[in-house]
């Protein structure tokens, strides 16, 4: 499944065989290596492929006779204004509500730009500016003192030596302190250890992508200083119905095979239905836009959508039939609207009522599963 | 076909895109190295004599030539010229070395004509033509098909029906065609490569073309013209290899006329013409901008004027920065601070930007996307009035005194001059200008006794005219109907509008007056008549406020809207109260008045059946027909005004807002008595009475004379009784029609109720005071908050 090599050096890849979530390059990995192989323009160092086909790779094309999938859809130019950013050296921020393909799309661009997407940070508020610079294995220190052996070096420090990119998940949710140190670290592009009297450059190719939510705007907010060092994204939710049915249907199908969830994939109704009521609860209004409802308390992100399908499947594969039907996604629907509070439950009825319920025929099954759930 | 200049037989021939600044660059580089005696440029070939004022060295593009029909209905071409295009620098270059410069494309009256001819087919189009000449009839159309119908912003292709030029994009490999043009055209700097570029660019689209048959005619006869006028020039004795000929590059591979037929004179006299009449204006950036609509022009006219000087100074390289940094220089003035760091890094992502699709620099939309990511630190809203600054600019052009004025321009000179109001044309700024309407004794001529009203009436006519040179501030209340307020600002914009009103008549006061009868032509209520009567009035026309009165006539007779005609009949009554002070005689107006009053009056029981919404309307409208029974007491039909009022007080099946505020009419004209209101007042607020019901009539009775309400102790015992008489459901919905009434009360009126309430509690007015004003408990607040759920929409 993975290469020997990469086994070896990366602990997380260890268990791989039988690895819950493969990593982007493992998933891809073919498609990665015909890019690679098929490569006619300059490669940046640092970089196992050039930017064009890094945006091949993730706004799909065709490489030679193979179809490269596309992994981030809708917005082409978001993507190429990133892996510019990349390119020239600078740090890539990517923000967004929760659910927009931040993550999924750094990485992939780290997938596509080192092969190698595991050197991530992942921010929260427990962690220290050790977790971003470098620690120490203590037993060895107490024995034998400070030295290169143990040392233990942040994922960013390897990133550093090793001219590639960093990701930095949900920068936002560390203390303001912890993203203070990321400011040196972006503008000198060198990490100093004191302790063993050296200094490690930054070798070409490094750089970092940071994620961060909307929601958590005012948390933790960024710095002015340490905004200034990232270029930065906004990313957008879907705009075109069309392209969130794509994108929820993509993401479902890999995930059945992911996951081998033994249910077939819902139908292409079904998906449309669930991204209908999405969007219309997400926006608080409807699609033609003549009726207003009220939003509830959760994001409803186009993530949101795909897992409720998987957990559907799920339940159909083992519970049910092998098919999806109207109370499994009734099931799904419920959970994700209907958070914990009492008004959700009230708004997920009057939607029920005054929406869905007049939306004829096609809509009258989903309508009488969710009245049930909702009861 | 690019050696072509070794055969010696031929004319040149340059293709452009208009308003194309690497166009206009390439050109003088030919030009100066084929040196000819003539240069012939694709443009209305009438407009031959504004040249010489085009190039004036007091002239300062963007500027633009007028074309117009001086008979109904009134068509008209504009076609701008900034000082980086092609065919403008080709009239500079001529100056400059002494050649010849002409225009050859067809005349105004032509193309005129074929513009109307064009409109009358719209009837019965075919689906993509109708389309076409919308598009185009906006964006001036002589110009250049290359420009044409690719940048309306408000018509985004579906992805399966673009349009011809942004596939051509696409199979570049480009986003859109601006895109596309920009870097294959504008970023080319090798000699030749521009003329050979378009005449092949152009050539493909020929074959491509997929417009409408019609316009596609169109352009055949264009070319044929252009084609006779080249050969023309030749027979004249000039040498085929001394011309260069200017032209859209759609049409440079067709216009040699030793290889296509050029028209002939019969051909000609076939075409249809029109009277037409051409002048120079002066043009503005926001103007040529797609942004004011103008689909022809570029989106960004300061940018590539920024582009032109780069390309002058031979640092095309240095525009990325210069861009990026009046970006940051607008910010910065608006007040966000951006450091100079964020600019180099902008630089850069552009350049990377641009080279992954292997351009040789950042295109504007390479520049933009850096400037939203560094700049605007990823929101395109932050950096968007930037960012249009830097594109669009307010860069407005300028004809030196004296050239190619129009009718209407020395018409306004002349007014100006006599009503002394040319010194505040002088400087820019915003200067007031108060006026005394009455008579100025103190002078000797009648001219000057009357100066400020005759200014008033000019004013008021630039106003109608849409001419932005002066704004009437509104009159402060005790305003005793004399004076006048005004703020005055030359603007070349203001220029701008001036010369584009002289396609409504040829004086300021003609095109007012052809201005009026369009406006009653369009009036289908009584009330847009009326306002014109006050129009015409104010701007001291006579004659139109005539028509307009006939006009209004004939719809008052038509017409029974309670609303148009209250307004239309106090309108009228205002203007016949101050006519004397603009000296006229408003006795014409007089019958109508009562006219207008007496249907207004009958209207009303009908029109009070409503719901709360159409009723606000109706309540101004009652209170100017009110005002105008007040004023005019003597002469119209009072009785039949209290009668109607009566009447709706009265009535149950009404409107409970109106028929509340009919009473409190009824009250302030001392028709009800104390009595008679205590009845009313229980009657409607009886206990059982819905909420709606009860609340809403005293909503209306409260919008009027409070002093008298607060000053009636009783009324509020009853309200006080009937509000405890309401079980919680109907209190909830009583609560939003009292909270609306009291709503806008003023604190010391609110006081009153409060110490009349207290008095009835028996709590004192200081306590009730008190408890009222007091902040809310957490308790109470609860209360509230559960209000917050109810549901009022069904109200």
């Amino acid at each position: 499944m993975t290469t020997k090599k990469a086994a070896k050096k990366e602990p997380s890849a260890k268990y791989s065989g039988s690895s819950l979530r493969l990593t982007a390059e493992e998933l891809f990995a073919e498609e990665i290596d015909v890019l690679i192989k098929a490569e006619t323009h300059p490669v940046p160092a640092g970089w196992k492929m050039s930017p064009r086909s890094v945006l091949t790779y993730i706004c799909g094309g065709k490489c030679g006779k193979l179809d490269i999938t596309p992994k981030y859809i809708g917005h082409e130019r978001l993507v190429e204004i990133a892996i510019s950013t990349l390119v020239t050296d600078r740090a890539l921020l990517l923000i967004g509500e929760p659910g927009t393909a931040k993550s999924w799309l750094s990485e992939h661009l780290t997938a596509a730009i080192n092969g190698d997407s595991t050197k991530v940070v992942q921010g929260t508020a427990g962690t220290t500016e050790e977790q971003i610079r470098y620690t120490w294995n203590y037993a060895m220190l107490i024995a034998t003192g400070p030295s290169e052996d143990a040392l233990i070096k942040s994922p960013i420090f390897r990133a550093m030596e090793s001219g590639s990119v960093a990701r930095f998940e949900e920068i936002t949710r560390c203390a303001s302190e912890v993203q203070d140190a990321m400011i040196s670290l972006l503008s000198e592009k060198r990490i100093s250890v004191p302790e063993l009297v050296t200094e490690v450059a930054a070798q070409k190719g490094f750089s970092i992508i940071a994620t961060a939510n909307t929601r958590d705007r005012g948390v933790n907010d960024m710095s002015a200083a340490l905004k200034r060092r990232f270029n930065i994204i906004v990313l957008p939710t879907p705009k075109a119905i069309e392209t969130e049915i794509d994108i929820v249907r993509k993401r479902v199908a890999e995930l059945a095979s992911n996951l081998d969830l033994r249910a077939e994939i819902p139908s292409e109704e079904a998906v449309e239905q669930v991204v209908t009521i999405f969007r219309e609860l997400r926006s608080g209004q409807t699609l033609d836009g003549k009726a207003k409802v009220k939003a509830p308390s959760g994001v409803l992100s186009t993530a949101e959508a795909i897992s409720l399908l998987a957990n559907s499947m799920a339940l159909a594969g083992n519970f049910g039939t092998g098919v999806v039907t109207e109370s499994d996604i009734a099931a799904g629907l419920q959970g994700a609207v209907v958070k914990d509070e009492e008004k959700d439950h009230l708004v997920w009825e009057e939607y029920l009522k005054n929406v869905m319920k007049k939306r004829g025929a096609a809509w009258r099954k989903l309508y009488a599963a969710c009245s049930e759930q909702n009861g | 076909m690019g050696n072509r200049n070794s055969f010696m037989s031929a004319p040149h021939i340059f293709g452009v895109r208009h308003l194309s600044p690497s166009g206009g660059w390439h050109l003088r580089r030919y030009l100066d190295e084929v040196k000819p005696k003539v240069v012939l440029i694709e443009g209305l070939s009438d407009a031959g004599e504004l040249i010489a004022d085009m190039v004036r060295a007091q002239t300062k593009p963007p500027i633009a030539i007028l074309a117009f029909t001086d008979c109904q209905p009134v068509r008209t071409l504009v076609y701008p010229m900034s000082n980086y295009c092609a065919e403008y620098q080709a009239l500079v270059w001529a100056k400059e070395n002494k050649a010849r410069a002409d225009f050859i494309d067809l005349p105004s009256s032509i193309f005129l004509a074929l513009q109307g001819q064009r409109e009358s087919t719209v009837e019965a189009p075919l689906p993509d033509f109708d389309q076409d000449v919308k598009a185009k009839d906006e964006t001036v159309d002589e110009i250049d098909e290359a420009s044409v119908g690719l940048t309306e912003p408000d018509r985004t292709p579906e992805p399966d029906k673009l349009s011809l030029y942004d596939r051509f994009a696409r199979s570049a490999g480009e986003d859109n065609y601006e895109t596309y043009w920009e870097r294959r055209f504008e970023h080319n700097l090798t000699d030749h490569s521009y003329r050979l570029a378009a005449y092949e660019f152009g050539r493909g689209l020929r074959e491509l073309d997929d417009d409408s048959p019609h316009w596609r005619a169109e352009n055949l006869v264009r070319e044929a013209y252009m084609r006779r006028c080249i050969a023309q020039v030749i027979a004249s004795g000039t040498k085929p290899e001394d011309i260069v000929v200017v032209c859209g590059a759609f049409h440079a591979s067709v216009l040699d006329p030793t290889e296509h037929p050029a028209m002939s004179d019969a051909e000609l006299g076939e075409l249809p013409t029109l009277p037409s009449k051409l002048t120079l204006m002066p043009y503005s950036y926001f103007k040529l901008s797609s942004q004011s609509g103008y689909g022809a022009g570029n989106k960004a006219p300061a940018y590539f004027e920024l582009l032109w000087d780069c390309l002058e100074k031979g640092d095309l390289h240095h525009l990325p920065a210069l861009y990026l940094s009046s970006v940051v220089r607008h910010m910065r003035k608006a007040g966000t601070h951006r450091s100079t760091a964020e600019v180099i890094e902008a630089v850069r992502l552009a350049k990377t930007l641009s080279a992954m699709r292997g351009g040789l620099a950042p295109t504007l939309a390479d520049l933009q996307d850096a400037a939203i990511t560094l700049i605007g630190h990823g929101e395109r809203a932050s950096v968007a009035e930037a960012l249009a600054r830097v594109e669009v600019g307010t860069s407005v052009g300028s004809l030196p005194k004296g050239v190619s004025r129009t009718s209407i321009q020395e018409d306004f000179e002349r007014e100006m001059e006599g009503l002394k109001l040319a010194k505040y044309q002088t400087t820019t700024a915003k200067q007031d200008l108060g006026l005394d309407l009455r008579e100025n004794r103190r002078v000797k001529s009648e001219e000057a006794a009357w100066l400020d009203l005759n200014r008033s009436f000019f004013l008021h006519r630039l106003a109608v005219l849409g001419v932005g040179f002066a704004k009437k501030q509104p009159a402060p209340g005790d305003n005793p109907g004399w004076a006048e307020k005004w703020v005055v600002q030359w603007t070349p914009e203001c220029e701008i509008n001036l010369v584009e009103a002289v396609l409504l008549g040829e004086t300021v006061e003609l095109a007012t007056a052809f201005r009026f009868r369009q406006r009653l032509d369009n009036c289908l209520r009584v009330g847009d008549a009326a306002e014109v009567v006050r129009d015409a009035c104010e701007c001291g026309m006579m004659e139109s406020m005539e028509t307009a009165r006939s006009r209004l006539q004939a719809l008052a007779s038509e017409s029974s809207e309670f609303v148009s005609v209250a307004h239309a009949a106090h309108e009228l009554g205002m203007i016949a109260r101050y006519g004397d002070i603009r000296r006229f005689d408003a006795s014409p107006l007089l019958p109508l008045v009562d006219e207008l009053f007496v249907s207004g009056a009958l209207a009303l029981g009908s029109s009070a059946n409503c719901d709360n919404e159409a009723a606000k309307e109706i309540v101004g409208a009652m209170e100017e027909l009110n005002r105008v029974s007040l004023e005019y007491h003597d002469r119209v039909d009072e009785e039949l005004w209290v009668r109607a009022l009566t009447e709706l007080s009265d009535a149950d099946d009404r409107n409970p807002v109106l028929s509340g505020y009919a009473c409190a009419i009824l009250l302030e004209r001392n028709v009800i008595t104390s009595e008679e209101l205590a009845r009313e007042v229980s009657r409607r607020l009886s206990p059982g009475i819905d909420a709606d019901l009860g609340a809403g009539w005293f909503e209306g009775l409260s919008r009027r004379n409070r002093y008298a309400l607060l000053a009636r102790l009783q009324l509020w015992e009853q309200l006080a009784a009937y509000v405890e008489s309401l079980d919680d459901e109907q209190f909830k919905r009583a609560l939003v029609f009292l909270r609306r009434a009291f709503g806008s009360f003023s604190p010391q009126e609110k006081r009153s109720i409060a110490e009349n309430l207290g008095e009835i509690w028996g709590i004192g007015a200081d306590q009730a005071s008190e408890m009222l004003s007091n902040e809310l408990t957490e308790r109470e607040e609860e209360k509230l908050k559960e209000l917050d759920d109810f549901d009022f929409s069904d109200l």
